[in-house]
């Protein structure tokens, strides 16, 4: 009887410290957020309403940074356009690295070694690889333009030409973006379960439509979160830019948060940075949020 | 009991991580870059020989930063040392920040964490002027026993001060800590092989005696088409358009005028001798290999550079030297200078031991020391006939030639306002002037209203 009475106020008090322990425990990361990122969130939404910029103080001036940007600064609207464009890589890229992990699910020989160098790009530093693709890009001794030139081609000058440097910064995201996907692409065709494949077999359907009915439906989790991931990272890209170009020839190449940085750190304009930041924010969570809601016509979960 | 103790230490534990952090993220760099340890032990002596004179003052510490290869920091480490002998009261914490100086700086000024004395390219100058970030220390300049400013460098001096709108007038906020005039660096070897007389050191060359030169010059040695060797590398366009009376922005700064006869002039000339005389390696021809290396590579006959190549220059097997930049109405006004200044941080504790050593760099005791590395030209005009600086028996033959151009030479186009974005959209459109069809008068006058928007919006005191 005793016992019964003594064991909930002992359950209480083993909850309650625990309790303790569980907020102590999840203090740092929780600390770390609240420091770290909602303090700077809400900091810089008060200050794109502002004339911020370091040392000075900071006037309020409502939304006239929004309308300088949306209004009175073409180049948010181009290096936006010139964004999307580089954007156009992620498709491309998880087509091919499809194709790649497809081939490496086979059972062929040194498939490690080649899994291996199609992962190599992802460890390697960007500036190392920028180094690189200069050189490929290189338009009388580089590689890409000697093998194009002995196929009879006057290839262009990529990186130096306006036309041709966004095409060039894409080829080189596409070959750089791959090795994640292919890891996660490898593991969800791991994934499938194999009694489908066979069944079709048995019904006598043949590799194509197998693909297409199986394979395609059944990695289709992997290929959204692929999708949603790369377009993040797609949008808010710019080392790259940088190293590769500068941005240049005439901004041709200049994404909008390289734009966003060179406002910042360049000019000062911490006020007016900060409202291309939430102007930038919206649109990225815009185009996530159409992603989520088409997805539910191609995304099967199970 | 044991619970709750054990909870408190983890407690401090995590407090101290991240005070830890903190604080790592503040001084970013200082850790372990004290001055040289013997500095502390030579100045007790020093100030023991020195107390009979002076009443002991009390002891303080400044910081400073810089960035700089190895070579350049053991000068400046050595100038420090010298510094904190002769004032033994002055304990000088030396901040190096090698790569990316500009963004940690940044970051340091805005969070008030900026050392006592900070180091400024002349280009970040105009943005952190008008941040507040330097002290005006025009009442201590004028009041130094040290600084002759009639003995300095106009464009040395004028380009650190600041009226509250524009840089190169008003109230001081650094003194330079060196300049480095550029002028044309010629390969001896090729003039001679192909029996072109040496450029003059005393007088810049016109135009057309440049032209002229430059065709002689460009070769193609083995017959295939394709030019083996250039009359002249990529021209540095500034000093061509000033070298013809011509401006980028007006006085007040603030209007375009690359446009007008001069400068437009000018640019064109630049754009013909790529496109049209072909003296000069296009922007493709640059790509495989750069000006500089093709230069060290006997591929240019002379190329556009500043006193700080000749360091490296000194180690290339052919016989070089230096002349006057082109200029077409003669002057010396052919090209920019680079500079490096020091000022006095705006909210330094000690604003007086922090001028004190802005005053020693770029008096005659800091000048001394770094002129003997080649990098720069001393500030003194009276020190350029001194041995310090001629290097007898060193190449160049002529470096009177940076010493002209030194006297002669302006600040950058970057030097010119806080908020360079209308320089950044000029750059980005002069790739498309180079390589473009389009006259240079049609050009720039098309450019104009952008490049002047940007003024305006960066700018926007200029206009009150």
């Amino acid at each position: 009887m005793s016992a019964n009475t003594v064991k909930p106020a002992k359950k209480k008090s083993l909850y309650r410290s625990e309790m303790w322990w569980g907020f102590l425990f999840i203090a740092p990361p929780f600390i770390g957020v609240l420091v770290f990122l909602l303090y700077p969130f809400v900091n810089s939404l008060y200050m794109s309403f502002t004339t911020f910029n370091f040392g000075q103080p900071a006037d309020f001036t409502g939304v006239a940074n929004y309308k300088r940007a949306l209004t009175n600064d073409p180049l948010v609207w181009k290096t936006l356009w010139n964004t999307f464009y580089a954007a156009l890589g992620v498709p491309v890229s998880m087509i091919v690295s499809l194709i790649i992990a497809l081939l490496l699910d086979r059972k062929l020989r040194g498939r490690n070694f080649f899994r291996m160098m199609f992962f190599l790009p992802t460890i390697c530093s960007m500036v190392a690889l920028a180094m690189i693709w200069q050189w490929i890009f290189n338009a009388d001794f580089g590689l890409l333009n000697y093998y194009l030139s002995e196929l009879g081609l006057n290839p262009p000058a990529w990186l130096v030409d306006e036309k041709w440097a966004m095409f060039a910064i894409i080829i080189q995201g596409v070959w750089g973006g791959m090795g994640v996907s292919i890891i996660l692409y490898l593991a969800a065709l791991g994934n499938v379960p194999s009694s489908l494949y066979e069944a079709a077999t048995v019904d006598g359907a043949g590799g194509w439509n197998k693909f297409i009915h199986i394979t395609v439906p059944g990695i289709s989790p992997v290929t959204f979160f692929v999708l949603i991931t790369s377009l993040i990272g797609a949008l808010q890209d710019f080392p790259r830019f940088q190293l590769l170009t500068g941005g240049g020839p005439n901004y041709s190449t200049t994404t909008i948060v390289y734009y966003l940085y060179t406002i910042a750190f360049e000019y000062s304009e911490m006020g007016y940075a900060s409202a291309i930041a939430w102007f930038i924010g919206i649109i990225i969570m815009f185009v996530i949020l159409i992603n989520f809601l088409l997805s539910k016509r191609w995304v099967h979960y199970n | 009991m044991k619970k709750s103790s054990i909870m408190m230490l983890t407690l401090i534990t995590a407090l101290t991580v991240t005070a830890c952090s903190s604080n790592n993220g503040g001084n970013n760099g200082t850790a372990g870059n004290n001055a040289a340890p013997g500095a502390a032990e030579s100045s007790n002596t020093a100030a023991a020989n020195k107390e009979s004179e002076q009443p002991p003052a009390e002891k303080v510490e400044i910081s400073i930063s810089s960035w700089g290869a190895p070579d350049e920091r053991k000068v400046f480490e050595a100038v420090l040392d010298e510094f904190q002998k002769a004032n033994p009261n002055i304990k000088v914490k030396f901040i190096h920040i090698p790569n990316d100086y500009t963004t940690k700086m940044n970051t340091m000024i805005a969070g008030n964490s900026a050392p006592d004395v900070v180091f400024t390219s002349d280009g970040d100058f105009p943005r952190w002027v008008k941040q507040g970030a330097f002290l005006d220390i025009t009442q201590y300049v004028e009041a130094s026993d040290k600084l002759d400013l009639n003995d300095m460098w106009e464009g040395g001096l004028n380009r650190y001060r600041y009226d509250g709108k524009i840089t190169g007038t008003g109230s001081y906020y650094a003194l330079p800590k060196d300049i480095g005039p550029t002028v044309m660096y010629y390969n001896k070897t090729i003039f001679d092989k192909l029996g072109v007389p040496y450029p003059s050191a005393e007088t810049p060359m016109n135009w057309e005696q440049a032209l002229e030169m430059w065709k002689k010059l460009t070769v193609d040695e083995n017959g295939d088409g394709k030019t083996d060797i250039y009359g002249a590398g990529p021209i540095w366009w500034e000093g061509f358009v000033w070298g013809n009376s011509g401006a980028v922005l007006s006085e007040d700064r603030k209007q375009f005028t690359l446009n007008e006869t001069a400068a437009a002039d000018a640019m064109q000339f630049i754009y013909d001798l790529t496109n049209t005389h072909k003296v000069v390696p296009d922007s493709r021809a640059l790509q495989s290999m750069n000006d500089g290396q093709m230069f060290e590579a006997g591929k240019l006959a002379t190329i556009t550079g500043g006193r700080w190549m000749v360091p490296t220059y000194r180690k290339l097997k052919f016989d070089w030297d230096v002349a006057p930049i082109p200029s077409n109405n003669g002057s010396w006004t052919n090209g920019w200078s680079g500079s490096v200044g020091l000022g006095v941080n705006a909210k330094s504790k000690h604003p007086e031991a922090a001028f004190k050593l802005v005053e020693f760099f770029s008096g005659i005791e800091g000048q001394t020391k770094m002129t003997e590395l080649g990098f720069q030209i001393p500030n003194f005009k009276s020190m350029s006939d001194d041995e310090v600086y001629t290097q007898p028996g060193q190449k160049p033959e002529h470096s009177e030639v940076f010493i002209k151009a030194g006297e002669g030479q302006q600040a950058g186009t970057w030097t010119y306002l806080p908020n360079s974005k209308w320089l950044d959209t000029l750059n980005q459109n002069l790739s498309k002037f180079w390589t473009g069809k389009e006259s240079a008068v049609d050009f720039f006058t098309k450019l104009k209203p952008q490049v002047e928007k940007n003024l305006k919006e960066g700018n926007p005191e200029l206009f009150q």
